[in-house]
C-alpha cells in the first residue's frame, strides 16, 4: 500500500518524505463507490488520525472522569474544571449566559478535539487531521451552522433582517461576509497546521549528512516545541472565533 | 500534496465532530458538571451553615454574658446581705455585752451594798454589845438600869448616825 501511495505521479520532496513516514501503509484515499454519480472518497490518513484523536479525547476525559471526586479534584479532573471554567468565562463575557448555556459543550469539544488533534502532530509519523482541509472546513460549516441555528433561535425571523439592514444595498457584503466568515476560519486552521507540518518534513530532511546537528536535528527539536504552542493557540482561536461569531448573531444590537 | 479537492471526507469529519460532542457530553461534561455543580452547592451551604453557627454563636454569647452578669449581681446580692447580716449580729453581740456588762455592775453595787448595810448592823451591834461592856466596867454599880439603857440607846443613836 505503502508502495502504491508512494509510487504516485510528481513526487516532489515533501511527499518523498510524507510517502516514507506514511509506515502504517495507508492509502491516499479509500473509494466507497458512488452515490448518484458522485464518487464517494475518504482521506484515509485524516479519518484514521481522527479516530486516533477521538480515542485519546475519550482517555483523556475517561481519566478525568475516572476518579472524580468533589472534594479532592483529580489532576485531570482540574485540568478539566479550569477548561470549563475558561471556556464559560469567555461565553459569559461575550453572550447573555442563559443564551450561551448551550453552547458550553459544543465550545468544549471544539477546543478539546482541535487541541488534540493539532498536538497529535508532533508525534513521528502522525498526521494531523488538521492539516486536512476537509476537517477544517467540516468545522467550519458547524460554526457557520451553530451562527444561523442561534441567530433563529433566540430571534426568529427577525435574524436574517440584519442581511437588508439599513439598506438592501448591503445584501451582497453581508453574503460575502456570510461566506468569508466559515472560509477564513477553515483556511486559518488549515494553513497554520499544514505549515507546521511541511516545516516539521523540512527539517527532518535535512537530518542527513553533515548539517544534521546544526541544520536539522536542533531545529526540528525547537520547531516541535513551538508546534505545540502554536497548536493551542489555532484551537483557542477556533473557539475564540466561534463563540465571537454566536455571540454576534445573538446579540440585540445587531 | 496540498489538495484542496473537497470529498465525502468533510462529512465524515462533521460526523466525527457531533459523534464526539454527543460522547463526551454524556461521558465526560455531564458528569464533571455535576461535580462541579455539587461542590458549588456543597460551598453554598457550608458558608450558611458557618453563617447560621455564627449568629447562634452571638445568641449563646449574649446569653451566657446576661447569666454571667445576673450570676455576679446576685453573689454582690448575697455578699451584702451576708455583710449586713454580720453587722446586725456584731451590733446585737455588742449590745449584749453593754448590757451584760451593766447587769453585772448593777448586781455588784447592789451586792456592795448588802454587804455594807451586812456589816453596818454587825458593826452595830458588835458597838452595842461593847459600849455595854465598857459602860457596865466604868459605873459597875452607880447607874440603875433605867439609866444604862437609855445610855445604851443613845450610844446606839450616836452609832448609828457616824459615817461609814
Amino acid at each position: 500500500m505503502a508502495a502504491e501511495y508512494a509510487g504516485k505521479a510528481e513526487k516532489t520532496f515533501l511527499e518523498q518524505m510524507h510517502s516514507e513516514l506514511n509506515i502504517y501503509g495507508l492509502p491516499h484515499h479509500w473509494d466507497l463507490g458512488e452515490i448518484m454519480g458522485f464518487p464517494i472518497q475518504l482521506n484515509a490518513e485524516t479519518i484514521v488520525f481522527t479516530w486516533v484523536a477521538m480515542a485519546v479525547c475519550l482517555l483523556l476525559g475517561w481519566v478525568a472522569v475516572r476518579g472524580a471526586n468533589m472534594r479532592r479534584p483529580t489532576k485531570m479532573q482540574a485540568c478539566f474544571e479550569m477548561l470549563f471554567d475558561f471556556l464559560r468565562g469567555l461565553i459569559n463575557q461575550s453572550m447573555d449566559p442563559k443564551k450561551g448555556a448551550g453552547l458550553f459543550s459544543i465550545v468544549v469539544t471544539f477546543f478539546l478535539f482541535i487541541s488534540v488533534m493539532n498536538v497529535m502532530g508532533v508525534v513521528p509519523t502522525y498526521v494531523k487531521p488538521t492539516a486536512d482541509i476537509q476537517t477544517t472546513f467540516a468545522f467550519a460549516l458547524i460554526t457557520l451552522s451553530l451562527i444561523y441555528i442561534w441567530g433563529i433561535k433566540y430571534k426568529g425571523a427577525k435574524y436574517f433582517k440584519h442581511y437588508v439592514s439599513p439598506s438592501p444595498v448591503f445584501l451582497p457584503i453581508t453574503i460575502i461576509e456570510d461566506i468569508a466568515k466559515p472560509v477564513t476560519m477553515a483556511f486559518r486552521l488549515f494553513g497554520n497546521m499544514k505549515g507546521k507540518e511541511i516545516m516539521i518534513l523540512s527539517l527532518l530532511a535535512l537530518v542527513s549528512g553533515t548539517s544534521w546537528l546544526a541544520g536539522g536535528f536542533l531545529a526540528g527539536t525547537i520547531w516541535l516545541l513551538f508546534c505545540i504552542f502554536i497548536s493551542l493557540i489555532q484551537s483557542f482561536v477556533f473557539t475564540m472565533l466561534t463563540i465571537a461569531f454566536v455571540s454576534g448573531a445573538v446579540s440585540e444590537d445587531h | 500534496m496540498v489538495s484542496l479537492d473537497f470529498n465525502a471526507t468533510v462529512f465524515m469529519q462533521m460526523f466525527h465532530f457531533l459523534l464526539m460532542l454527543i460522547v463526551l457530553r454524556l461521558v465526560v461534561y455531564r458528569p464533571l458538571m455535576n461535580i462541579i455543580e455539587q461542590r458549588q452547592e456543597y460551598i453554598a451551604s457550608e458558608i450558611e451553615q458557618a453563617e447560621n453557627q455564627k449568629t447562634q454563636a452571638a445568641e449563646l454569647r449574649a446569653q451566657m454574658e446576661a447569666d454571667l452578669r445576673k450570676a455576679r449581681d446576685e453573689a454582690k446580692a448575697i455578699v451584702d446581705r451576708a455583710t449586713r447580716a454580720s453587722e446586725e449580729q456584731a451590733q446585737q453581740i455588742l449590745e449584749q455585752a453593754r448590757a451584760d456588762a451593766q447587769r453585772l455592775k448593777e448586781e455588784a453595787l447592789a451586792d456592795i451594798q448588802r454587804e455594807k448595810e451586812k456589816a453596818v448592823a454587825q458593826l452595830r451591834n458588835e458597838v452595842a454589845s461593847l459600849a455595854v461592856l465598857i459602860a457596865s466596867k466604868v459605873v459597875k454599880d452607880g447607874l440603875a438600869i433605867d439609866e444604862q439603857h437609855n445610855l445604851v440607846q443613845e450610844a446606839i443613836k450616836e452609832v448609828g448616825q457616824l459615817p461609814c
